[in-house]
């Protein structure tokens, strides 16, 4: 099987970008307008988010993509606590920039 | 050119469905735990373990850099052990849960996320008559299907806001390594309870994946279908 290209270990400045711009892409797609020009502190699933599940779907497969384009690295954001409200990772896009991080640093 | 990934192509039905789908100019992204026996400009083969997470997450990274979208997922590979309940080792069991179950389940996971932006994305997964029959000695094959036939119908409601159908066909005995070492006599026994009792052939599991992928079934999802008229 093909090796996926070399990794490049990004810092967490490089990752928030890649969050943000995937987000802002994603507010575009399905026109949610509290999204449109995302920031660290913007609300994406759970109590203060905008995002219904299959929104967070697509966030979640456009941010994998994107990842493995752009750093080289194959990451699955899918954990068995990624969904829990307390420990959820797709609170904002601080705690996804942080998740996104973590799984490449892995 | 549609491009339509399949699970255990080395052999098999996964071989003629491969090359059925070649013939009709489709793009063939195939798989299997040892290296390729099909040889065509539109093949494509990756040597993988289905049940092996990273694995199947790099394969379908590698297809999203070669091919970008794909149009249609087969989950045929698997594997059967025909023994009774009280001489299966655990070992046994975990071997056809990781292939049959985890294995469908990951490349369900990973190719939906590519069929996003497909005009007709389809899953079919393979279950066996195995599981409505109730057939002695299958104990843990037949529960893996089971699994199988849930996760279906579920992941059709989860999918279906991404216009993706999830089926599953369920064939009859085809000659194929997946029975050998099965004596005739329990053979003859099983197809005796088929409604139809003949053996199946790849070209009845072809038709029934050529229905469920066709553009006019985008209506029908989470349903199995049984081969050899079993209920």
């Amino acid at each position: 099987m093909p090796k996926a290209e070399m990794l490049i270990m990004p810092n967490s400045e490089e990752v928030e970008t890649l969050v943000i711009e995937s987000v802002r892409l994603l507010a575009e797609d399905f026109d949610l307008a509290a999204l449109q020009q995302p920031n660290s502190a913007s609300a994406l699933y759970g109590n203060e988010g905008v995002l219904d599940s299959m929104a967070l779907v697509n966030l979640i497969a456009d941010i994998e993509d994107a990842v493995s384009e752009k750093f080289g690295a194959s990451i699955t954001l899918a954990n068995e606590k990624a969904m829990s409200a307390r420990q959820s990772p797709f609170l904002n896009v601080k705690t996804l920039s942080q998740a996104v991080l973590e799984r490449i640093g892995s | 050119m549609k491009q339509i990934v399949i699970t255990g192509t080395r052999k098999g039905i996964g071989r003629s469905l491969a090359e059925h789908y070649l013939a009709l100019g489709w793009g063939v992204i195939g798989c299997s735990r040892g290296e390729p026996s099909i040889e065509h400009a539109q093949y494509r083969h990756y040597s993988v373990d289905v049940s092996d997470e990273v694995a199947v997450i790099e394969m379908a990274r590698d297809v999203k850099r070669q091919f970008g979208e794909v149009d249609v997922l087969l989950n045929n590979a698997g594997i059967a052990s025909m023994n009774h309940c009280l001489l299966t080792p655990g070992s046994t069991v975990n071997s056809i849960l990781q292939t049959n179950v985890v294995g469908t389940f990951l490349f369900c996971r990973e190719f939906a996320k590519l069929m996003r932006k497909a005009e007709q994305p389809r899953i079919v997964n393979f279950t066996t008559v195995a599981h409505p029959l109730n057939l002695e000695g299958e104990a843990i094959y037949a529960a893996s299907k089971a699994a199988v036939e849930s996760l279906t119908r579920i992941m059709a409601r989860e999918l279906a806001e991404l216009g993706i159908t999830v089926n599953a066909v369920g064939p009859t005995p085809v000659l194929t390594d997946l029975i050998k070492g099965v004596s005739s006599e329990k053979m003859d026994a099983l197809l005796a309870r088929q409604a139809i009792p003949r053996y199946g052939k790849p070209e009845d599991v072809i038709n029934a994946v050529d229905f469920f992928i066709r553009p006019e079934s985008d209506f029908i999802t989470g349903q199995v279908l049984y081969l050899g008229g079993v209920t």
